[in-house]
């Protein structure tokens, strides 16, 4: 340990220059516990897309693990302003396999480089240097540290436990963690631990046999671990080596010679061979431990048979963990390395069901026959009664001292008389062999005092004497009122956390106003998002229920986009009612009052209503022969919302017969004569408007006295359109009917059901065409192919087989001239004629 | 073993979609066993993210803005000794914007039905609120009735009898509350809570169902096998 603690302020006092303005330095530390001490900060950046991530790579270095890591923080700008801004990206452990490598095999990537813990598994993550000037610095010191561990012995007491505090635990796991010592107290426990190699001997009859050697604490104790070696096992037992009913004798007569008058359970007993470990406690203590696992180690001949070996009891108590170990080390004299193999045989192979090892205790005791020896001198050891001359020589001390065994495990003062070798039954060496201190217990950890510790002369059936120990050991424990209430203050901070981190945009407006908007005209607006909050924030427009985020007749440029920290922009809409959106943006101006509402969503964050209004300029196009029916003035004098009321109005009266500003195109048209030759030429054609499109619509739009002002081709597009754009085809609600009748006298009783205004554009349109046929300027089938699709248009009936030419069928038959027609029709267009003069009167 | 592990699938595809769908969720370990979206509902100037930010600061917002969108809040709460996410819409309350807020319905587990004591008007728009709340969430749907502002006694419009009747007819849950001093707002959502939270344990409210606005976490997230969720319940909760 100490040696790491000078490792450390080598490390840090090399590291001082680099480390940064001591702001982001006191910031970082906070995230830390008071044992880990920051050594390098060092700023980096990763990419993420198109966007450059800001990690800040710390090397830290734990007291209690002895280890270093680096802990990569991602955050969003530096300097930083506070705690909450740091991310735990990444742990990584530099263990062995740590690596930290500059990769400058390629020109573009010169800068990056990598870094690669073995607890992570095969992956490697990849950074760049913020300034490329330090990472040298950064990257010695690393090195050196890496350096320092891989010097020490793998099998001492550095640990990465500590990083699992970093690692794949919630926030409020961390802040609790953070806030241990608010609401963590000492529990005061008393353990007792006792071993005794029993020398196969049968236990004595006597139920209070054990309680010289079981009862000498002066206070009751909590737990008791208790360890016997050579325990007498019946030959056929021998070979289930993990029976855990050992001899009930045994258990007995323990149990009985616990502390009287308290109420004692046993916890766990667990042997391997004749090596055998019980854990007895205090009754009510039973419910505060958790997690009891156990395990054992053969060793002894070929490590496997298990003559010699250890078992283990881990367990949980309260918040602190506590293992015990009861172990039977390699015997006689000259054997020290072989013991001391046993030991890391022992501390290498032993781990738990949860991967615990020994060493990942807080609390642990080691007891047993340890086996080692007084070493052999010339001339005989002095006198027997005095310890303290005895133990110059003996050999576990000596190993300890040279950290061959035992490394950062304590004794107590020896201040009684080797335990080994008694003449049974006697108090007298049995001097054939040197008088050793056999049976030892020893412990590792922190917070924990040796009371007692001493051998039991007068049991006396075995050739070793009985060692017990008994140790105040003060256990982490949560005190449950005061964690209750850190847990309420942790909860609500993490709550506020993430309702003050939530990504906030602001936008500089949440009605985005058109002004003025015309059929056939685009227009463009804009507003502003910032980003108000200190992360970055991916913004997008959400769907609705019509499966797109906005109306047919707006763009929004761009539908999603990311902003970084203090960074706006802006976002475009188009607004366009052309020939394909005009009919959607009629009927939204129907039913409501603006144009479209838009969800501006903010990724893990709240959503925003932009409303899209303006005012739009009513034009022919797109309003229906019922609508322009009821206008008593031209379009250009209405407004929005008169036109809204307009074409919600559904009375049967109309001011007139016909549109007019159909009418003045058919007018016009017919006034052409030979000029209008192929006006019509094709369906598909419709919709790619003319350059003087606009003109005609305004001339249409204010029932202009001025002549007409564009060519006659604008003008056959312009009736077209004037016919397709409203949002019903002309001849519906019969339109399937129509398609589907057998003669044109039954056709004609469905076009005597049409509404007047659309009866009457019918009429008058096919009687325009007939003139235009019979005078050779028209091709019959074109017309009504075109006409045809555009008069019946349904998205209905288009499934329908031959749909395109029963439609074309259908307009031959009522523009062919035809007698009965003549005769039928002569109504309707005598009719048309009187109106049409009533339109230039 | 087949059947299992199809469901088992199933079950990853859920959480799949239920972590893409919500926000405010992390991939993280979980501090908590469930979430509870609310939608806060109501007209215009009653008083709703009011009331949401006194349940999630403890704080009034005085001068609080019409809200032009959807905000969020979250806080976690604890019933019976599970920890359980609140996750709380608030919606505005324009009228242009009812069409739009009707898509944040969806998924509810409890609706606060907010009027305002001293305008009559809010309390008559109740009736047309609570069938789009009928009409757009799950039956079990919890809605419980606010009247806010119960602060301005002096310029009370709606007695606390007539709207209890009006609750009662409509098995509407119901306080009165003040997000200026705090008073019965933490009750409020934290009744709607146990409510909800007891129609889970009596079954009446299905899990699996994507609508059901509740979310069941397993307290250590666990993609390994079905046993380790359902064992790693109690004492490896991450809180």
């Amino acid at each position: 340990m100490e040696l790491v603690g000078d490792t450390i302020s080598n490390g840090s006092s090399s590291a001082d220059p680099p480390v940064p303005a001591k702001s982001t330095l006191n910031i970082v530390k906070q995230r830390f516990k008071k044992d880990e001490d920051i050594l390098y900060i060092f700023e980096s950046y990763q990419l993420k897309g198109p966007e450059y991530v800001t990690h800040l790579l710390v090397l830290v270095s734990s007291e209690s693990g002895g280890t270093y890591a680096i802990v990569s923080f991602s955050c969003q700008r530096t300097p930083l302003s506070s705690v909450n801004e740091l991310v735990i990206g990444k742990v990584f452990a530099i263990d062995e396999q740590f690596k930290l490598r500059q990769d400058d095999t390629s020109s573009i990537a010169a800068q990056q480089f990598d870094l690669f813990s073995g607890e992570e598994g095969p992956i490697k993550y990849y950074y760049y240097p913020s300034e490329t000037a330090k990472f040298e610095e950064f990257y010695a010191t690393v090195v050196n540290c890496q350096a320092l561990m891989t010097a020490i012995h793998l099998d001492t007491v550095l640990n990465f436990r500590w990083l699992n505090d970093y690692r794949q635990i919630g926030e409020v796991k961390q802040e609790l963690k953070k806030r241990e010592s608010e609401y963590m107290i000492y529990q005061d426990t008393k353990i007792y631990c006792a071993t005794w190699n029993v020398n196969n001997k049968q236990c004595l009859n006597g139920s209070h046999s054990l309680r010289t050697w079981l009862s000498r604490s002066e206070q009751p104790p909590d737990i008791y671990a208790i360890g016997i070696q050579e325990l007498y096992v019946p030959a056929k037992s021998m070979l289930s080596s993990t029976d855990a009913a050992a001899d009930a004798q045994w258990i007995n007569n323990m149990i009985n010679s616990m502390y009287p008058g308290v109420e004692y359970s046993i916890l766990k007993s667990y042997r391997m061979m004749a090596v055998f470990l019980i854990v007895i406690v205090r009754k009510p203590l039973k419910q505060q431990i958790l997690n009891v696992r156990c395990n054992y180690v053969t060793r002894g001949i070929f490590n496997a048979l298990g003559n010699k070996g250890g078992v283990a009891i881990s367990l949980q108590l309260n918040e602190g963990n506590i293992c015990f170990v009861n172990s039977h080390l390699a015997a006689h004299s000259g054997q020290k390395a072989a013991r001391n193999q046993d030991y890391q045989g022992i501390v290498g192979g032993m781990s738990f069901e949860d991967g615990r090892t020994i060493n990942d205790h807080d609390h642990i005791f080691w007891l047993g026959d340890l086996n080692y020896r007084l070493k052999e001198r010339e001339p005989q050891p002095g006198p027997l009664d005095d310890p303290q001359l005895l133990l110059i020589d003996d050999e576990l001390r000596e190993e300890m001292n040279n950290n061959q065994c035992f490394i950062g495990y304590s004794e107590g003062d020896i201040k009684f008389q080797p335990t080994y070798k008694f003449e049974p039954n006697t108090d007298n060496y049995d001097m054939r062999r040197l008088p050793s201190y056999c049976d030892r217990i020893l412990w590792k950890g922190t917070r924990i005092e040796l009371l007692e510790y001493n051998s039991i002369m007068e049991i006396r059936q075995s050739d070793h004497k009985p060692v017990y120990g008994v140790f105040h050991v003060k256990i982490k424990t949560r005190d449950h009122a005061k964690y209750k209430r850190v847990q309420e203050e942790v909860l609500k901070a993490v709550d506020k956390r993430e309702n003050d981190n939530q990504p906030q945009i602001e936008v500089d407006k949440t009605i985005i106003d058109f002004g003025r908007v015309r059929f056939n005209e685009p227009s463009s607006s804009y507003f502003n998002v910032y980003n108000t909050c200190p992360l970055q924030v991916d913004f997008s427009f959400k769907e609705k229920d019509i499966d797109s985020i906005c109306e047919p007749y707006l763009q929004i440029d761009p539908r999603e986009g990311s902003l970084l920290i203090d960074s706006a922009r802006s976002i475009w809409l188009k607004m366009h009612a052309d020939v394909r959106s005009i009919s959607g943006l009629l009927r939204k101006i129907r039913t409501n009052d603006n144009f479209d509402i838009l969800i501006l969503h903010v990724k893990n964050g709240r959503d925003i209503f932009i409303t899209v209004t303006g005012d739009y300029q009513p034009s022919c196009f797109g309003l229906s022969m019922e609508t322009m029916c009821r206008t008593d003035r031209a379009l250009s004098d209405y407004s929005q919302s008169q036109i809204k009321e307009l074409m919600n109005n559904n009375s049967p009266h109309y001011r007139v017969t016909m549109p007019r500003e159909f009418f003045l195109l058919i007018d016009y048209l017919y006034k052409q004569g030979a000029l209008q030759q192929g006006a019509f030429p094709s369906y598909e054609s419709r919709n790619q408007l003319k350059a003087d499109f606009n003109a005609v619509r305004d001339w249409l739009d204010t029932w202009s006295q001025d002549p007409f002002p564009a060519s006659v081709e604008t003008a056959a597009q312009a009736l077209l359109l004037l016919l397709d754009l409203p949002e019903q085809a002309l001849l519906e609600p019969f339109v399937e009917n129509l398609l589907n009748s057998a003669s044109k006298q039954e056709a004609m009783n469905y076009i005597d059901l049409l509404s007047p205004p659309n009866r009457n554009v019918f009429m008058h349109l096919c009687m325009f065409l007939r003139v235009g046929i019979e005078s050779g300027y028209y091709d019959m089938h074109q017309v009504a192919v075109t006409f045809g699709r555009i008069l019946l248009r349904s998205s209905e009936c288009s499934a329908l087989p031959n749909y395109h030419s029963k439609c074309c069928a259908f307009m031959k038959m009522f523009i062919e001239s035809d007698e009965e027609l003549m005769g039928n029709g002569n109504d309707s267009g005598a009719g048309s004629g009187t109106r049409s003069t009533g339109l230039h009167a | 073993m087949s059947k299992v592990r199809s469901v088992v699938n199933r079950l990853h595809e859920r959480i799949d979609y239920l972590i893409e769908k919500c926000p405010n969720m992390t991939a993280a370990p979980y501090n908590y066993n469930y979430i509870f979206k609310y939608i806060i509902i109501g007209d215009m100037g009653v008083g709703k993210s009011c009331l949401l930010h006194q349940f999630t600061e403890k704080k009034f917002m005085a001068n609080c803005p019409h809200t032009i969108g959807v905000e969020f809040g979250t806080r976690i709460i604890e019933v019976d000794d599970k920890k359980i996410k609140l996750q709380i819409w608030d919606t505005a309350g324009q009228e242009r914007f009812r069409a739009v807020t009707r898509s944040y319905y969806r998924g509810a587990a409890g609706a606060l039905m907010v009027y305002d004591i001293t305008r009559r008007s809010t309390y008559n728009h109740l009736s047309s609120w609570l069938t789009d709340t009928r009409n757009l969430t799950n039956p079990s749907t919890v809605i419980f009735l606010i009247g806010n502002k119960s602060d301005l006694e002096s310029t009370r419009e709606v007695t606390y009898e007539e709207a209890k009747e009006f609750a009662d007819e409509n098995g509407l849950m119901f306080l009165e509350a003040s997000a200026m001093t705090g008073q019965n707002v933490e009750e409020a959502f934290l009744e709607t809570a146990r409510k909800i939270y007891q129609n889970i344990q009596e079954g009446r409210l299905d899990l699996n169902a994507s609508e059901s606005g509740v979310q069941h976490r397993p307290s250590q997230p666990s993609r390994t096998s079905l046993s380790s969720e359902a064992t790693g319940a109690k004492d490896q909760c991450s809180c």
